[in-house]
């Protein structure tokens, strides 16, 4: 005669309705998750902007091109100037974000999020800027998010000139081999900060 | 072969490790969350939409500050600490597991810029895991389906990322890995000097990570010795991105998806052989 089995032993023997509904439920939500993540592999498709930036508003739809089809080879500068008067304008100052990794980044990278940070929000003005793309140029792209994200990051950095008016530039390099001239992303117009 | 329960908890004892240093390193930038930093609620809310600001979550929005996600990541700190205390199997531990999940939940609704697949993956194990222990009604086929569930993502996203590389130009003219390396955001500069010398390497490189994240999912059906070979192949994948690139969280989060191959490639090969 067979021992009795433990309570938990018994339900994963002899599944109840309950637990057989559950397990319904939960396979059901696995494969519509699985399914979503491969159609949302084609970043660039209708469905996938529309689950991504309606849906998803917690980011469970991974994207798993890491570095492709663009590898990501170059790193942002955040830069600002203030104006000084109607000519003259103060020097650019950088935003420190682009700056060495230390030797412990290996276990202990907590620098790694405003760097990506910094390149999610330019990867996302790039991408919107044919969307905000008018007759008068590109006015509107200032109402943009990646924009006011960044406008906003610069315009509560120490002003040195004590005037309220800001410019920012997002700019990028190759990296340690400079195989690249620098070039300028954006430069945007002076804000009232 | 290891049990389904110890697999599972094999899983979150990993995943933890790497949520809590991920955890930390928030903790440790948590001024870009301030009214000033880079993503200031301020600014963050924009996108939500007026109708939303009313919504299920408008609660959590007072939050997504300084004050409040330091507490939130405070508090995620001491559940993954009570996981040691709590297995998994146990209520509290599923208990802990869904607070766990909660506040992934919560800060990824402002770390919608800087989050990366690191991060997703954390969410998408935890989530999985609290769904398939249910206490009282989850059984071990849950468990399984939810062990199939974490390996085949973590399958699809190296093939995913395999296609994506040999779809792209510069993965398969190998310049890629060089000029990756040569960021200072993603590289080291003994890397790309390195890489610059000895251009074979670099070939070597782009087309070793091309064919192998292509291949990974046959991890799952070959023999374990040959399967062993593409599990090899990523902890060290992982190590080394994480060396070179410090891409810390990303070994974390990835390595606690290897005992469900594990468990996979296992069940797999009772039934076919």
């Amino acid at each position: 005669m067979h021992p009795p089995l433990e309570p938990n032993l018994y339900k994963m023997a002899f599944p109840t309705d309950i637990s057989v509904i559950y397990e319904s439920i939960i396979a059901s939500v696995f494969a519509l998750w699985f399914l979503l993540t491969i159609f949302c592999q084609f970043r660039y498709t209708k469905f996938s902007a529309y689950i991504r930036h309606t849906i998803d508003v917690f980011g469970l739809i991974p994207l798993w091109t890491f570095f492709a089809p663009n590898p990501g080879k170059s790193d942002y500068h955040l830069l600002y100037r203030d104006k000084i008067d109607e000519e003259t304008n103060g020097e650019w100052e950088e935003m420190d974000i682009t700056e060495e990794r230390s030797f412990w980044s290996w276990c202990w990278n907590p620098d790694k999020r405003d760097k990506k940070i910094l390149a999610d929000v330019i990867q996302s003005l790039i991408a919107s800027i044919p969307q905000y793309k008018t007759d008068k140029g590109y006015d509107l792209l200032m109402f943009s998010m990646p924009y006011l994200i960044v406008l906003h990051a610069v315009s509560h950095c120490q002003c040195k000139t004590g005037k309220a008016q800001r410019q920012f530039m997002l700019a990028e390099t190759s990296g340690y081999l400079r195989e690249t001239a620098p070039s300028v992303i954006l430069l945007s117009v002076f804000h009232q900060i | 072969m290891i049990s389904i329960i110890e697999t599972n908890q094999l899983i979150l004892m990993i995943l933890s490790v790497g949520l809590f240093i991920s955890t930390m390193e928030y903790i440790k930038k948590i001024q870009i969350f301030s009214s000033t930093g880079l993503l200031s609620w301020n600014v963050m809310q924009l996108r939500w939409e007026k109708k939303d600001q009313d919504s299920f979550f408008s609660p959590l929005f007072k939050l997504f500050n300084e004050k409040g996600l330091a507490v939130i990541f405070g508090l995620r700190c001491l559940i993954i600490l009570g996981l040691l205390f709590f297995p998994l199997e146990t209520t509290y531990g599923w208990i802990l597991v869904g607070l766990l999940g909660c506040s992934l939940l919560a800060s990824s609704m402002i770390t919608f810029y800087g989050s990366d697949g690191s991060d997703q993956m954390n969410m998408l194990i935890i989530i999985t895991l609290f769904l398939c222990h249910f206490p009282g009604i989850a059984g071990s086929r849950l468990a399984t389906m939810g062990l199939w569930f974490i390996g085949l993502q973590t399958c699809l996203s190296y093939t995913v990322a395999g296609i994506a590389k040999l779809a792209s130009a510069e993965w398969r003219a190998s310049t890629a890995v060089k000029d990756v390396f040569s960021t200072k955001t993603y590289g080291s500069r003994w890397a790309a000097v390195l890489l610059k010398k000895h251009p074979g390497i670099n070939v070597f490189l782009c087309w070793n990570v091309m064919i192998m994240e292509t291949l990974f999912p046959l991890c799952l059906i070959l023999p374990f010795n040959y399967a062993l070979i593409f599990i090899i192949w990523g902890f060290i994948f992982h190590l080394l991105t994480a060396i070179i690139m410090g891409l810390n969280s990303f070994f974390w989060s990835f390595m606690a998806a290897y005992p469900a191959l594990f468990y996979i490639n296992h069940q797999i090969q009772l039934h076919l052989f």
